[in-house]
C-alpha cells in the first residue's frame, strides 16, 4: 500500500509537471499575432486613465521605457484576491477565493512538507516540541496551511456547487463538468480535513510520508490520510484535463495579448517572424480570397492598384 | 413567465426566431422618450419576408442575401463549409494572425458570467438572453470542440455540450455573430483575459474567409468597392476632389475665410486620410482640418489615389485579408507621396485598424509612422499658431467618446485637453473615456442598413448610448438651448444620425453632434461667421 502510494504521488506530480508544461509550451510557441490590445494597458504611466503611448505627439520619435513587473504584481495580486470578481461579481467572489485559497495553500502545504521533510533527514524533528525553531517553524506553517487549505477548499467546493446550481445564470452554462469537479475537489479537501481532525491532529503521519516519499522508504500509514493522499495524487493527474490551467494562461492572455502593445519596427524579431508567416501559403476557400493553397498572405493581399483614377 | 434559452436552442425551431424584440423589456429610456407608446415603432418583417427571408434569429434581418438550401445536400454542403472553416481558424497558416489571442479566449474561460454586465446591447435588451455575450461565446467554443477537435463528439456527448450543426445553428450563428458592436467592454473586465468580442470577429471571419457570407455593406459595397473604386461610398477620385474642391469655396465663402485643401503633394510632411463619408456626409469635418492645417502653416497632403482619400478599413470588423489589403493599399499610396506620417481622420476603426490591428502586417518600408488625429489636432491648438476665442463656443458640449479610439487604443485625454480649452460648458457623460458605452453603431454595424436593421440599432444597440447624451444634458432639457455632441468618429456619427433621426433628438432635446475639428474652427478667431449651424439651411 505504502510503496503503491509513492509511485502514485511521484507519478501525479511528473504527470501534471509535464502536461502542464506541454500545454503552456504549446502555447507560447504559437505563432507571432496581430495586436489586439485592451486598455487601460498596467505598463503605461498614465494607465489608471487608461491612456497610452499614442497619446503623445510623434511618440514613435520617443524612448518608450517600459516594464512588465507592474503588470505582473497586478496579476499575482489578482490570483490572491480576486479584486475584479469582488468589485463586479461579489456573491461569486465569497466562494470563489476560498475555494482558490483552499488549492494556493494545498500547494503552499506540499511545499512545506517536502522541505519538512528534509529538514527531518537532516537531523531537525518537526514537531511542536522541537529543541529547533526551525523544526517548530515547519510544524506550525505545515499544520496551519494544511488546515486552512482543507478549510476554505471544502467551504469552497460547497459554496461553488450551491452558487452554480441556484443561479440560473451560472447554471445555464454549466457542464457535468463543472460540478463533478466541485464534488472532487471537496472530496480532496474533506478528506484532508476529516483526517486532520479525526485522525491525525498533529499532521504528523502526513510528515511521515513525506520522509519516506524523499527517502524512498516507505513507511506505513492510516487509512484516512491515505484516503486523502490518493485523492490528491488523482486530483493533479486530473487537473490538466480540466480549464485549471488559467491561473496561469492568464499571464498569457494580458501580457501576450492585452497588454501586448509593442509595435512593429524595422528590422525587429517581430517583423522578422510576422514576414515568415505572411509567406505561408493559405487555403481559405471564399472566393474573394484567392486562395489556391499555395499562395501565400503577402500574394493575396498586395493587389495591383487599379486605374480607376486615370480611367 | 418567459421560457429561458437554453444554449442548445440554437439548432432547434427552423425557421421559428429564437426570440422576438418587444419594446416595453427594453431598459428604459429618460424622459422626453421615456413613453413606450411615443417612441418609433419596430419595423416587423412581413409575411412575404418571412416566407423569402432567413430571419430565424431575432426578427430581424441584417443580410437579405443570406442563402437558402434548395434540398438536404446542400445544407450538408453549407455545414461542411463551416466545419472546414472551424478547422482553418484553428490552423496556424490560415489563422496565425490571432490563434493564440482566440485559443486563449476559447480554452480558458471559467463561464462565469461577470462579463454580460458589461455588455451594452444585453443591459438595453432588458437583459434579452441571446444577446449575453457568453451566449455566442459558449456555443462557438462548443461547436469547436465538437466538430474541430479530436475526439470532440464523443467528449460533447460525454459533458453534454452536444450542439447539433444544421443549417438554422449556422444561419442563426452568422446573424448572431453581427449582434456585437466588439467594443469589447466584456473583455474589459474579464479576469482571465478572456475576450468575447474576438471572439464574435474571428466567427464573422469564418463565414466570410471560408463561405463568403458578410454584410454587404461592409464586403461587396465595402471593402472590395473602396479597393476598386476607391472607397465604400462609391466616391471616385475625381469626383472626390471636385467635391472637396467646391466645399473650399462653398465653405471659403461661410466663413470668410480663404480655404483651399492641397492634393497629391509629394514630400509633404503629413498624409491626412479623412473617411470619404465624412466628405459626402459631414463635410464640416474635413473642411475643418483643411482651415487648421493650412492656418497652423503644416505642410501636408490629402491622397487622391484610390483608396487613398478614404481612411475606413471595414476588413477589421470582418476579415483579415480585407484589412491586410486596405491596409497595405493606404500605407503604399503614403510611401509613393513620400510623406513623413499619416493622421488618421476622425475615425476610430480607422485608428484601430491601421495604427494597431494592421500594424504588424506592415513591414519594411511601408511601415509609415502614424498618428491619431488627436494628438495632431492637440498640437495644432496648443501650437500658439492660431488664435482661439473658446467664448464663440459657450453652450453645452460632451463628448462621446470612440470604442477604438479610448478602449482599443488609449487616446483619452488629447482630446479632452482641447474640449477643456476650448469649451466652457464642456461636461462628461457618463461612464466615459476606457469605460464608454459604444454608440451602438461599433463593429461595422454603423454602416448595415439592410430590411430592419436600423430598427435594431436604434433601438437596443444604441439605447444605453442615446440615454447617456441625454443624461449629460439633464441640466438644459430645453430644446431651445443648443447643445452639442463632440463625436469624433465618422461610424459614431452615422449611428447618432440613425438615433437622432429616429426619436427626434435634435427637436426634443435641442442636441445636435458632429466632430472634434468643428468645434476648435469654430472657436478660431479668424473665422468671421460660425461653422457650427444649429439650424439646417
Amino acid at each position: 500500500m505504502s510503496v503503491a502510494l509513492i509511485i502514485l504521488t511521484y507519478f501525479a506530480y511528473v504527470f501534471i509537471v509535464v502536461m502542464y508544461s506541454v500545454k503552456l509550451i504549446k502555447i507560447a510557441r504559437m505563432p507571432v499575432h496581430l495586436r489586439w490590445e485592451l486598455y487601460p494597458i498596467a505598463s503605461e504611466t498614465e494607465s489608471k486613465y487608461g491612456s497610452s503611448y499614442y497619446g503623445d505627439v510623434e511618440q514613435w520619435k520617443k524612448n518608450r521605457r517600459k516594464t512588465v513587473l507592474k503588470g505582473i504584481f497586478y496579476l499575482l495580486k489578482e490570483n490572491f484576491w480576486f479584486g475584479e470578481y469582488f468589485r463586479r461579481n461579489r456573491w461569486y467572489w465569497l466562494v470563489l477565493l476560498p475555494w482558490h485559497i483552499g488549492f494556493i495553500l494545498i500547494i503552499a502545504f506540499h511545499i512545506l512538507c517536502f522541505f519538512g521533510a528534509i529538514v527531518i533527514i537532516a537531523g531537525v524533528p518537526v514537531s511542536a516540541q522541537s529543541t529547533f525553531i526551525l523544526g517548530r517553524t515547519f510544524y506550525y506553517l505545515i499544520l496551519l496551511t494544511g488546515v486552512i487549505s482543507f478549510i476554505s477548499g471544502a467551504f469552497g467546493s460547497i459554496g461553488l456547487l450551491i452558487k452554480r446550481l441556484i443561479d440560473k445564470d451560472l447554471r445555464a452554462f454549466a457542464t457535468p463538468q463543472n460540478y463533478f469537479n466541485y464534488l472532487f475537489t471537496l472530496a480532496v479537501f474533506a478528506s484532508g480535513l476529516y483526517a486532520w481532525h479525526f485522525v491525525d491532529p498533529t499532521l504528523s503521519g502526513y510528515r511521515e510520508f513525506w520522509k519516506g516519499l524523499v527517502t524512498l522508504s516507505p513507511v506505513p500509514i492510516d487509512s484516512a490520510t491515505a484516503t486523502h493522499i490518493i485523492l490528491f495524487a488523482l486530483f493533479l493527474i486530473y487537473l490538466p484535463f480540466t480549464r485549471s490551467l488559467h491561473y496561469i494562461t492568464k499571464f498569457f492572455a494580458y501580457l501576450w495579448v492585452r497588454w501586448d502593445d509593442k509595435p512593429n519596427l524595422k528590422g525587429s524579431k517581430i517583423e522578422r517572424n510576422v514576414k515568415e508567416w505572411l509567406n505561408k501559403p493559405v487555403s481559405w476557400s471564399a472566393e474573394h480570397i484567392k486562395a489556391d493553397g499555395k499562395k501565400s498572405w503577402v500574394d493575396l493581399t498586395t493587389e495591383k492598384k487599379s486605374d480607376e483614377k486615370e480611367a | 413567465m418567459k421560457k429561458r434559452l437554453k444554449l442548445t436552442d440554437i439548432a432547434k425551431g427552423g425557421d421559428a426566431p429564437l426570440t422576438e424584440i418587444n419594446l416595453d423589456e427594453l431598459t428604459p429610456l429618460p424622459p422626453p422618450y421615456d413613453k413606450v407608446e411615443e417612441q418609433p415603432e419596430f419595423k416587423r418583417l412581413t409575411e412575404e419576408q418571412k416566407e423569402r427571408l432567413v430571419c430565424n434569429l431575432d426578427g430581424v434581418v441584417s443580410y437579405a442575401a443570406l442563402p437558402k438550401p434548395k434540398n438536404k445536400e446542400e445544407e450538408k454542403k453549407y455545414v461542411e463549409q463551416f466545419v472546414s472553416g472551424l478547422k482553418k481558424l484553428l490552423s496556424k497558416e490560415n489563422n496565425w494572425t490571432f490563434l493564440q489571442p482566440l485559443l486563449l479566449s476559447l480554452d480558458y474561460c471559467a463561464r462565469c458570467q461577470t462579463c454580460n454586465e458589461a455588455c451594452p446591447i444585453y443591459l438595453a435588451s432588458g437583459k434579452n438572453e441571446l444577446y449575453r455575450p457568453t451566449y455566442r461565446s459558449e456555443i462557438f467554443r462548443r461547436l469547436v470542440n465538437k466538430y474541430a477537435r479530436p475526439g470532440g463528439k464523443f467528449k460533447a456527448k460525454l459533458n453534454r455540450e452536444d450542439i447539433e450543426l444544421n443549417w438554422t445553428t449556422i444561419t442563426r450563428f452568422y446573424e448572431l455573430s453581427y449582434r456585437c458592436n466588439l467594443c469589447r467592454r466584456c473583455a474589459q473586465i474579464c479576469p482571465l483575459g478572456v475576450d468575447n468580442a474576438l471572439i464574435a470577429r474571428e466567427i464573422r471571419k469564418l463565414f466570410s474567409q471560408e463561405l463568403g457570407w458578410a454584410p454587404k455593406e461592409l464586403h461587396e459595397k465595402g471593402t472590395v468597392l473602396q479597393l476598386e473604386v476607391g472607397s465604400p461610398t462609391g466616391l471616385r477620385p475625381n469626383v472626390a476632389m471636385d467635391n472637396l474642391e467646391f466645399l473650399d469655396e462653398e465653405f471659403s465663402e461661410a466663413l470668410g475665410i480663404e480655404i483651399k485643401t492641397p492634393w497629391d503633394k509629394k514630400g509633404a510632411d503629413v498624409l491626412l486620410i479623412h473617411s470619404a463619408g465624412d466628405i459626402i456626409s459631414f463635410p464640416e469635418g474635413p473642411i475643418s482640418f483643411s482651415v487648421l492645417c493650412n492656418a497652423a502653416g503644416i505642410n501636408w497632403t490629402l491622397s487622391s489615389e484610390v483608396g487613398g482619400y478614404d481612411g475606413v478599413n471595414y476588413g477589421v470588423f470582418y476579415d483579415d485579408f480585407q484589412l491586410a489589403k486596405v491596409a497595405t493599399r493606404h500605407a503604399q499610396i503614403a510611401q509613393e507621396l513620400g510623406v513623413k506620417k499619416i493622421v488618421m481622420g476622425e475615425c476610430g476603426h480607422q485608428h484601430k485598424a491601421f495604427m494597431t490591428v494592421a500594424d504588424r502586417i506592415l513591414t519594411g518600408e511601408l511601415n509609415i509612422p502614424r498618428e491619431s488625429v488627436m494628438t495632431f489636432l492637440e498640437d495644432i491648438v496648443f501650437s500658439g499658431k492660431i488664435k482661439f476665442d473658446p467664448s464663440k463656443n459657450n453652450f453645452p458640449v460632451t463628448l462621446h467618446d470612440p470604442c477604438n479610439i479610448v478602449r482599443n487604443l488609449g487616446i483619452v485625454e488629447p482630446q479632452r485637453r482641447i474640449l477643456r480649452y476650448l469649451c466652457p460648458q464642456f461636461r462628461e457623460m457618463t461612464p466615459h473615456g476606457i469605460d464608454n458605452y459604444c454608440c451602438g453603431g461599433g463593429g461595422g454595424l454603423s454602416v448595415m442598413s439592410d430590411v430592419n436593421f436600423t430598427d435594431w440599432k436604434a433601438h437596443v444597440a444604441g439605447r444605453l448610448k442615446l440615454k447617456q447624451v441625454i443624461d449629460a444634458f439633464a441640466d438644459h432639457p430645453d430644446p431651445e438651448v443648443k447643445k452639442y455632441l463632440c463625436a469624433p468618429c465618422l461610424n459614431c456619427k452615422l449611428q447618432f444620425r440613425d438615433i437622432f433621426d429616429y426619436y427626434k433628438v435634435k427637436e426634443r432635446s435641442g442636441i445636435i453632434f458632429g466632430g472634434l475639428g468643428e468645434l476648435a474652427v469654430n472657436a478660431m478667431v479668424d473665422i468671421k461667421k460660425p461653422l457650427i449651424k444649429w439650424e439646417e439651411e
